[in-house]
């Protein structure tokens, strides 16, 4: 038992870099970092307020109809959904990727006692990914249907076990995955084809179900009766897909009898036979998908060619070589292929996905509303590249990436001005994929023209220069770079948040003008606009960059 | 070639001073070694050189350039092995020699009759086609090594460089110092093995507690003590 909580209290330590923090504040960090992250936080609130509003709204929808309780399973599916897609990856490289296990493997230790520990430290987490949902439900339920005592206690105790099933799913999933997956030289290839064969697999089938679902249910031919005389049956419909966001939602709103207590021990006791069974079954199968899995294969035998050095040598400027390196990188490491690179290809696909599938009905509207002008097909087009601009964290863990191999950057006699090309180049790469990504998709849902199409790419692409350079200048400022997990650079990393809070002031600004002049100038006139504050932007960015690089590559430490 | 002048450096706001008003000046064609126990300011005077940690006071000249006031035109004449060798890992060797040789502004043929002769010298031909993650530390510190001789520097400064080569490759190492200070560079280097220093070194320098304590020719040195016989009882005085 010592040894587990040893290993708990050591991994929270470093996970959370509890000592580390404690260290910064002795000395003393800048005060505009405090300054920026609030501006940050700030930023988001009012989008959190907006959705909190909404939400208001959608409580009394449900209780109109008598189906409040569907509030509540909105909440819990929400938040399990979301720990459960966010739990694949940080399962992923908590237990397989982190370089901890170079040390906690050789110890006289159980596989089961170094699963129990992470799992620990990823609950914590989780807690940061799941409170944000699943609290506005709750309260929301609680005020204003004047709940007693007994609802809170219940609550307390189901948002604490709340991440435990979800994640205990994602733990099982990847130690399968992850097991017989680990064959071969090309393992990291195979994993990462599966992988994104599992999101869209996973995606196509969730929304079938829904689509499905909402059919079966408006089709009973006593619906409508059995609607008034059951309060709960909308839940129990929709909640069969996670019986355990069910379980939640009904022990909530049937607090004050018997049927609540049975719901109540009925999630919290398969949440700990849940976690038993992974912790049994992590005996049998972490070991097989970690040994072997941290080695890299070099080529070895008759299949090495003998490297022709005349071939490969080769000049290159020093900006492109600087961005060849960069994406060389962000796609052979796994965690930054998923995230940068998967992201700007999946959310496109997503968007499409969900239209073939015939699952969300808004869809259609949109549809409409977007057939009816290229125009404005090629404005959502560019605020939506854009948008992927800052959402592939590439601009802003730019340096932050770099980790314990910075020093190679600051030793060597670089132009700032090739670092800055060089980086935002890397990052305009990825960006293609995602207006090829989003170019295909679009074409499934309506006809697309070629301007609009030149318009997308041209005027998304030249827009995603600020948003890189906005992310980099947060990252030069404060770079994470004391990292032993990839993982840490990039979702860990405060400065995506920043990134995307203030990359969100930007582009909403932006959103703003263009819909106050949309019906008053004529379009053309605001793709200028757009390409005039694009490159004003670019320019004034650059060289703010310029001067934050040179003072940090000095002061950095 | 190398001109330290009253540099020093402190952490936690002066309580730590790691090096204390160090001046040196080492010259075209020396080899200087730099000697030191454990946390004695050795790499972070190397670190002050190199342009990773900016000294508090101060003043570091290379060839006749302020390595502080114009960093690119210093930093084109320096070549810098750390201790660790920490490089981007999922990077292919010939790759990672490219990145560097594009950094430096190596042109096409220069850079390719320099790495044949390197790789082939330290051994790791066969390797520079797989990433970097898969090579050894040893590997690592050689495909370093040989990056950072591509430019043919002016100023080579290693950071404990022996730790870690194997005896074939510290020899080597060994043979293209003395080569480069017969063509008149300069190598600046930090060591533990008083061996090398004693049988390698121009000039030594011994740091404790972030001072100078002595520094001179391995004779001067001796004339400086009182056990006169090895560099190492020489160590041990002093830094007692």
């Amino acid at each position: 038992m010592n040894k587990i909580i040893s290993l708990i209290k050591t991994d929270f330590n470093t996970t959370f870099g509890l000592s580390a923090i404690a260290y910064s504040f002795k000395a003393k960090k800048n005060r505009w970092q405090i300054i920026l992250f609030s501006l940050a936080m700030l930023s988001i609130l009012p989008s959190y307020i907006l959705i909190i509003k909404s939400l208001n709204g959608m409580y009394d929808i449900y209780s109109q109809i008598g189906q409040k309780s569907m509030f509540l399973l909105s909440g819990f599916l929400g938040s399990q959904i979301m720990i459960f897609v966010f739990g694949l990856l940080y399962v992923m490289s908590k237990y397989y990727f982190s370089n901890d296990l170079t040390h906690l493997v050789p110890l006289p230790i159980k596989p089961s006692h170094i699963i129990g520990a992470k799992f620990g430290t990823l609950m914590l987490s989780e807690y940061l990914t799941s409170l944000p949902i699943i609290l506005p439900f709750i309260i929301i339920y609680g005020v204003k249907g004047g709940e007693g005592p007994i609802y809170w206690l219940y609550s307390i105790l189901l948002v604490a076990f709340l991440p435990v099933i979800p994640l205990v799913l994602a733990s099982i999933v990847i130690m399968i995955f992850m097991k017989y997956t680990n064959i071969g030289a090309r393992k990291d290839l195979i994993r990462i084809i599966s992988a994104v064969l599992f999101i869209v697999v996973m995606v196509y089938v969730q929304l079938k179900i829904q689509t499905i679902a909402q059919k079966a249910l408006m089709e009973g031919d006593n619906f409508l009766i059995n609607l008034i005389t059951d309060s709960n049956l909308l839940v129990k419909k929709l909640g069969i897909g996670f019986p355990p966001s069910m379980w939640g939602a009904l022990s909530l709103s049937n607090n004050s009898n018997v049927i609540g207590i049975i719901n109540l021990t009925s999630f919290i006791g398969v949440a700990i036979i849940s976690f038993l069974i992974m912790i049994f079954l992590s005996e049998k199968l972490f070991f097989d998908g970690l040994i072997g899995n941290i080695e890299v294969s070099a080529s070895k035998g008759k299949n090495r060619k003998k490297l022709s050095l005349s071939d490969s040598v080769r000049q290159t400027k020093p900006y492109l070589a600087l961005a060849k390196k960069e994406v060389t990188m962000l796609f052979k490491t796994p965690i930054y292929l998923m995230n940068a690179v998967g992201g700007v290809i999946i959310l496109p696909l997503i968007f499409a996905m969900s239209n073939i599938s015939g699952g969300d009905q808004s869809m259609d509207q949109l549809i409409k509303l977007l057939g009816i002008n290229q125009g404005i097909i090629a404005l959502v087009g560019i605020g939506f590249i854009v948008a992927l601009g800052m959402l592939n964290s590439i601009g802003s863990t730019t340096f932050s990436r770099e980790g314990k191999c910075f020093w190679i950057q600051r030793t060597l006699p670089i132009k700032v001005e090739d670092q800055i090309i060089g980086r935002v180049l890397s990052s305009l790469a990825v960006q293609v994929l995602g207006v090829i990504a989003l170019l295909v998709s679009l074409t499934f849902i309506v006809k697309l023209e070629i301007t609009t199409m030149m318009l997308i790419t041209l005027l998304g692409l030249l827009g995603s220069i600020p948003m890189t350079q906005l992310g980099m200048i947060i990252d030069i400022l404060r770079p994470l770079l004391d990292w032993d997990n990839p993982q840490k650079a990039m979702k860990q990393n405060l400065n995506v948040l920043i990134g995307m809070g203030i990359g969100t002031i930007y582009a909403g600004a932006l959103v703003l003008l263009v819909m106050k002049i949309l019906d008053k100038v004529d379009i053309n006139l605001i793709y200028g606009i757009l390409t005039l504050v694009f490159v004003i932007s670019s320019i004034v960015l650059f060289s703010v960059l310029k001067k934050l690089i040179i003072k940090q590559f000095e002061v950095l430490e | 070639m190398l001109k330290i002048e009253n540099i020093s450096k402190s952490y936690s706001k002066g309580a730590i001073k790691a090096v204390d008003n160090i001046s040196l000046d080492i010259k075209p064609g020396e080899i200087f070694g730099f000697l030191g126990p454990n946390g004695a300011g050795k790499t972070t005077t190397i670190k002050m050189i190199v342009g990773l940690l900016k000294p508090d006071s101060g003043k570091i000249t290379v060839g006749t350039v302020d390595a502080w006031e114009n960093p690119l035109e210093a930093k084109s004449m320096i070549s810098y092995v750390p201790d660790n060798p920490e490089i981007y890992d999922r990077l292919k060797g010939i790759e990672y020699l490219n990145f560097i040789a594009d950094m430096y502004g190596i042109p096409k043929d220069k850079r390719e009759e320099k790495m044949n002769y390197f790789i082939e010298l330290f051994n790791i031909k066969d390797a520079i086609g797989d990433i970097i993650a898969s090579y050894s530390h040893g590997m690592k510190q050689k495909l370093v090594l040989t990056s950072a001789l591509l430019n043919n520097p002016k100023l080579f400064i290693l950071d404990e460089p022996l730790v870690g080569l194997d005896p074939k490759s510290a020899f080597n190492l060994k043979e293209i110092m003395r080569n480069m200070c017969n063509e008149g560079k300069t190598v600046f280097f930090s060591t533990h093995v008083l061996e090398v220093a004693e049988k390698l070194c121009d000039r030594i320098a011994i740091i404790n507690k972030g001072k100078i304590i002595a520094m001179g020719t391995m004779e001067e040195l001796r004339a400086h003590a009182e056990e006169r016989e090895s560099l190492e009882n020489i160590f041990l005085e002093l830094t007692e």
